[in-house]
């Protein structure tokens, strides 16, 4: 059994459009002109425990809405997900005890309160022993650094210290799987190999599984033994990085990436060729 | 055994647990901006000040309206009070949620957490010192019964308690509804306001108001239930005794067809483009 198993996973935004003046938002109210975006479109997608799988795509290719459905946020339009043994969106309440998620963009925490008194909270709301949990923030402390800024409220921290409390907050319940949705955007190089290192460490000593997106290859040619691209919904690649380097014959991900994104396919004929681009 | 391993658990604990640790950081945020604060306060007192002063001014022309003398409308506005001050310590802000939770996209964060997301937005949004509210009533109730020589008997405690979580009930209804509407409409439809006033004529005795607006205040918008109904049974006049025994019933009804409204929303919920 795999840990998340999707098949035919997919995400349709209605996008309404506005008619114009008093009478079309009066003709709104009753009949709503829309179309239909499909953001994710029919993805299948396993993940067995202990991976650490990357996935990328350009702007707005359906990573963030994949993860959304992947953590119980957002209802799929069609097609069936299981993770950890629950239906994400249907047993919401006691699946998201054994996941854990951070969002670049947006911060996790309670803004206005102290760090610390935030990880407090949610030692209650994921119903922590307490001597886990300070062994986990002593462990957390080490790696990150975090000491220094615990007693600040989150709106006094920079870009670099949110970020890596918010990736402690979203482990101080040693969740099975580590979603994470571009957790380095922003980051200066240091933070991200802070994090980096972090991850890794995460992983290793806990077979924590991490699905993370990002903008950075860097991430996971640091991190990721295998990747899954995705582009306007549905899936291009997924498999190892090895393999994409063998089909391409080219040594720079970046470059391989790029081609992909531009709808090209690798010349048949290299070593390892035509393996698994779906 | 040894007491301080003793850990309450099951989720009602966790939850008061939970509600208790919100209640402090709200204290420590109040507390950084303490004349904010007592400030809130104080236009609270203010307001009931200025709607007591009118019913003083009214009934010093006439004796009585339409059969309620100044007392026993004191009293209804006094019973009136207590869930109102339920009602804006703990569900008044649900009508953030259109705009903050929804549009926004907050209700991300609220959705990943592994406990009730509505109960989650309550926490999150209270403002428990609008209690202060309820004390106000009950004195206003203390006054105006002693001035109308009412003698309680023992079952009006356990009957009050009742009447006011059912007619709390039925405020957290509503607003769980209008607050449910914004994973339908994208945004706020303004309606707050509206219902606010609406809710304010629970605190006159219905029989001031012509048939439809009596109806629509008991079957629509119960209204008439957190105020009205319930408080003419606390003062011993039982010509609305069905209505007022009705008033938990009605509370229970309005907030499980509303629960069920938000629930469906949460279904729906999209949060924000990238
Ligand atoms: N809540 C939403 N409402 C409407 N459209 C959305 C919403 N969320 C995402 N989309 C659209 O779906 C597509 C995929 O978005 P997203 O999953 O955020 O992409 P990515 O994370 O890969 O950049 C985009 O076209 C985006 O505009
Ligand atoms: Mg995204």
């Amino acid at each position: 059994m795999k840990l998340i198993e999707a098949r035919g996973l997919t995400k349709e935004f209605r996008i309404f459009s506005r008619s114009e003046g008093v009478m079309g938002a009066f003709r709104d109210l009753f009949h709503r002109k829309y179309r239909v975006l499909r953001a994710v479109d029919e993805i299948d997608f396993a993940v067995d425990r202990g991976e650490m799988v990357g996935y990328i795509g350009a702007n707005g290719a359906g990573k963030s809405t994949t993860i959304k459905m992947l953590t119980g946020i957002l209802v799929p339009t069609a097609g069936t997900v299981t993770v950890n043994g629950y239906v994400p969106h249907k047993q919401r309440e006691s699946y998201t005890k054994g996941i854990g998620v951070v969002f670049g963009q947006r911060s996790q925490l309670w803004w206005d309160i102290a760090v610390i008194e935030s990880f407090k909270l949610l030692r209650r709301i994921y119903d922590v022993p307490r001597a886990d949990f300070n062994r986990r923030l002593q462990q957390f402390d080490d790696i990150l650094g975090l000491s220094s800024f615990l007693n600040l409220p989150v709106r006094k921290l920079s870009l670099g210290q949110r970020m890596r409390c918010d990736l402690a907050a979203a482990l101080l319940h040693n969740p099975a799987i580590l979603f994470l949705d571009e957790p380095t955007i922003g980051l200066d190089v240091l933070a991200k190999s802070k994090i980096r290192e972090f991850l890794k460490e995460i992983n290793n000593e806990f077979k924590t599984t991490v699905i993370l997106t990002t903008h950075d290859l860097g991430d996971i040619e640091a991190l990721c033994p295998r990747v899954a691209i995705i582009d306007q919904g549905k899936m291009l690649y997924d498999g190892l990085v090895d393999n994409l380097f063998s089909q391409w014959g080219q040594d720079k991900l970046e470059d391989i990436v790029k081609r992909i994104y531009m709808g090209q396919k690798p010349e048949p004929g290299l070593a390892g060729g035509g393996v698994s681009l779906v | 055994m040894n007491m301080h391993q003793y850990r309450p658990s099951g989720p009602l604990a966790r939850y008061l647990t939970i509600f208790m640790h919100y209640l402090a950081q709200y204290a420590k945020i109040k507390m950084a901006y303490r004349w904010d604060f007592f400030v809130h306060i104080f236009t609270e007192f203010l307001q009931q000040s200025v709607s007591l002063i009118f019913i003083l001014i009214i009934f010093s022309k006439v004796p009585a309206i339409q059969g309620w003398t100044r007392d026993q409308v004191l009293f209804i506005y006094g019973f009136f009070l207590v869930p109102f001050g339920i009602y804006s310590g703990f569900f008044n802000h649900l009508f953030d949620v259109p705009e903050k939770y929804v549009l926004q996209g907050e209700f991300d964060r609220i959705l990943l957490r592994p406990i009730n997301a509505w109960y989650q937005v309550v926490v999150e949004t209270m403002k428990p010192e609008l209690l202060v509210s309820m004390i106000v009533g009950i004195i206003i109730m203390i006054y105006s019964g002693s001035n109308m020589n009412l003698v309680p008997v023992w079952w009006d405690i356990p009957l009050a308690v009742i009447l006011v979580i059912g007619a709390a009930l039925v405020y957290a209804g509503v607003y769980t509804f209008l607050a449910s509407l914004g994973f339908w409409s994208e945004g706020n439809l303004g309606l707050m306001p509206m219902v606010y006033n609406l809710s304010q004529y629970g605190r006159y005795p219905m029989t001031i108001y012509r048939g439809p607006v009596r109806f629509m205040l008991t079957w629509i918008l119960p209204f008439a239930f957190v105020g009205f109904y319930p408080a003419t049974i606390l003062m011993h006049r039982y010509e609305y005794l069905g209505y007022a025994l009705l008033t938990p019933v009605v509370g229970i009804v309005c907030f499980v067809i509303a629960y069920r409204v938000w629930a469906a929303g949460i279904r729906r919920y999209r949060g924000t483009g990238s």
